[in-house]
């Protein structure tokens, strides 16, 4: 059994969580917190540098700081990465820091635009910032690695999407202030299959993981609409309504966690899945299948 | 590279594992640590492929079994319970191409979709009706199905393996959503279920359907079954190459461990991105 910390209990992994990645280098946008943070401390307990590249300096640091101080290699950069410069920049530091960058997670997304807690519409600047950080920026961040990946001629892409890009089913497909995210994602889904064709001569492997829902600031912020606006149940603190949520609509009756997130991402980045490309995975207790 | 692993001590029931990818999938569970029942309708290939394992090093035993018979299941189910003492895992795999004689044929025939049928749809029904039950009372499981990506939504003007593959796509199409169904019924009980949607891989079955497209294809009359699956796999695959029977067992090994806990009712292709989801 592995001594890994955050190994599991029963020590049922896929593989040995020590060797999985072992020597890889990984960049992770949006890695500050949430899910991009759990991501990062999977792949760094799986053998993997981490850059933990965010829009906070202080922050981005901070959360590399927490990664080095249990023994992982990990440094935190500023990034913004709907500048081109800005992620083309982390890249270069990334490989002055570790020699290379083997695998890039795309994470960093939001949801609206500011003041979301309060509306009940979406309006001109949610389609801006969906667009520029969910799809520019995942594709930014791509293009700043992809010269490097095809000099090496290998390479592991993986874009955190959301199963809210996968199509709606049933009458429950959230609220108007949610679409422009839901585009934004669905065209993450798009550019993940897009550039699977495009690198796969170059041996490198380009997926999407699509999350459920976690309770992290993004979805905090959703759920204070829903309780703000309604449609939310009012009796119940914004947490507990959304456990409620979680029981009542998802199979496996509860929501993610940012670690599940990582191991769906560490298989993606790992040998084992070195026959697959151009995929989206839901990872949401199978609240939507496909 | 082998991967030294941790599907520790998990009991895992891999139909069809006599050859071809059944045999892939319990190769690379076993070296992760999983104890196999090593099935197949073929007996004695069931042994072999169960007597390889245990040279290695690795803990298996055989057993006959027809997947079409659900009363051969729920034999199988209680001679594994019977020798292993539970179930953890099990993988659906057994499959066919169509009925004997598929090789030589243009177009279907009705027992080309009472073949499929049978084998790729209740087959699976069967298999897991005799272990979900079990799985459900130790609140515990996970389920693995092979389905193809030939059961996705085709694109495109042409068929890709030609109409005589119809009645095959449709019944892998019909593993999906069996996949999707299963889960929700399964997951209240915390047992996923998910599927692996194999792309193109040389074994016995993929020679009958070359052998199918040389017998129906003047112009391919000329080349090796192994040539025309070849230019399938260029034609077809952005990543250029064919799967192995590792490939699909590495993804199974993923979708079996504690890893994927959060993911049930999908279907996975491993296929170098030859149809994507
Ligand atoms: N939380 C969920 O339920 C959920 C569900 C499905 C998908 N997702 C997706 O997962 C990803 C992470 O979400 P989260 O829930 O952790 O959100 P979060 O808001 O907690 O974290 C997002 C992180 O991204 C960073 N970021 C935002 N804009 C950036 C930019 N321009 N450049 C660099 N970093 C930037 C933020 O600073 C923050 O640290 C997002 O892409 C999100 O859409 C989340
Ligand atoms: N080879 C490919 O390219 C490919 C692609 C996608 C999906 N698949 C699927 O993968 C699975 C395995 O395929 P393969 O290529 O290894 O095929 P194969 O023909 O080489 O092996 C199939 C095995 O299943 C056994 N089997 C057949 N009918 C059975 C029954 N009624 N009960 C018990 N066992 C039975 C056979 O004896 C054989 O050992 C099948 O479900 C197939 O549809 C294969």
């Amino acid at each position: 059994m592995s001594t890994t910390p955050g190994s599991r209990p029963d020590g049922r992994s896929s593989t040995d969580e020590t060797r999985q990645l072992s020597d890889k280098v990984a960049l992770v946008t949006g890695a500050a917190r949430g899910i991009g943070l759990g991501i990062a401390t999977v792949l760094a307990e799986r053998g993997s540098a981490v850059a933990i590249c965010d829009l906070s300096e202080d922050a981005s640091r901070s959360a590399a700081e927490g990664l080095v101080s249990v023994g992982h290699r990990s440094i935190g950069i500023a990034t913004d990465v709907t500048n081109r410069a800005s992620i083309s920049a982390a890249v270069e530091r990334t490989i002055e820091a570790f020699g290379r960058v083997d695998i890039l997670v795309a994470n960093a997304g939001v949801w609206a635009a500011s003041g979301l807690e309060e509306r009940t519409d979406y309006n001109d600047n949610d389609w801006d910032v969906t667009h520029s950080v969910n799809v520019r920026g995942v594709v930014h961040s791509a293009e700043a690695v992809i010269p490097h990946m095809k000099e090496r001629g290998s390479g592991r892409i993986v874009n955190i999407a959301s199963h809210g890009g996968r199509k709606p089913r049933g009458t429950a497909i959230g609220q108007t202030l949610g679409l422009p995210y839901s585009v934004s994602k669905a065209g993450v889904i798009q550019w993940t299959h897009g550039l699977a064709i495009e690198l796969a001569p170059f041996n490198i492997t380009v997926n999407a993981v699509c999350p459920g829902e976690l309770w992290t600031h993004m979805i905090e912020g959703i759920y204070t609409n829903r309780r703000n606006v309604g449609g939310g149940p009012a009796d119940l603190s914004v947490r507990d309504g959304w456990d409620e949520r979680m029981r009542d609509t998802v199979p496996l009756g509860r929501g993610q966690t940012p670690r599940d997130i990582g191991h769906a991402v560490a298989f993606f980045a790992s040998e084992d899945a070195s026959e697959i490309t151009g995929q989206a995975l839901n990872v949401n207790g199978g609240a939507r299948m496909n | 590279m082998t991967d030294v692993t941790n599907l520790d001590g998990a009991i895992t029931l891999v139909t069809g594992a006599g050859r071809g990818i059944g045999q892939g999938i319990a190769q690379v569970l076993s070296e992760r640590g999983a104890i196999i029942a090593v099935s197949d309708l073929d007996g004695a290939a069931a042994e072999v492929a169960a007597d390889a394992l245990n040279a290695a090093g690795r803990t298996a035993a055989a057993f006959q079994g027809d997947t079409t018979s659900q009363d051969s299941m729920d034999a199988l189910a209680a001679a594994v319970l019977d020798e292993f003492g539970r179930i953890d895992v099990l993988v659906c795999n057994a499959g066919v191409i169509g009925a004997p004689g598929y090789h030589e044929r243009t177009d279907h025939t009705e027992a080309d979709w009472d073949a499929t049928f049978g084998v790729n749809v209740k087959g699976f029904v069967h298999t897991a009706n005799s272990v979900a039950p079990h799985m459900r009372d130790r609140r515990a499981g996970k389920i693995v199905n092979i389905a193809s990506h030939g059961g996705r939504k085709p694109r495109g003007a042409r068929a890709v393996l030609g109409n005589i593959q119809a009645p095959y796509s449709v019944s892998k199409a019909a593993v999906i959503q069996w996949t999707h169904l299963l889960a929700i019924e399964l997951a209240p009980h915390n047992i996923n279920v998910n599927a692996v949607c194999p792309g193109t891989l040389w074994t016995p079955m993929w020679e009958a359907i070359a052998e199918n497209r040389k017998a129906s294809d003047p112009e391919l009359a000329e080349f090796t079954p192994r040539e025309i699956f070849e230019m399938s796999v260029k034609d077809r695959m952005p990543m250029g190459r064919e799967q192995t029977p590792r490939d699909i067992g590495k993804a199974v090994a993923f979708l079996v461990s504690d890893d994927a806990s959060e993911i049930t009712g999908q279907a996975l292709n491993v296929n170098g991105g030859a149809v994507m989801n």
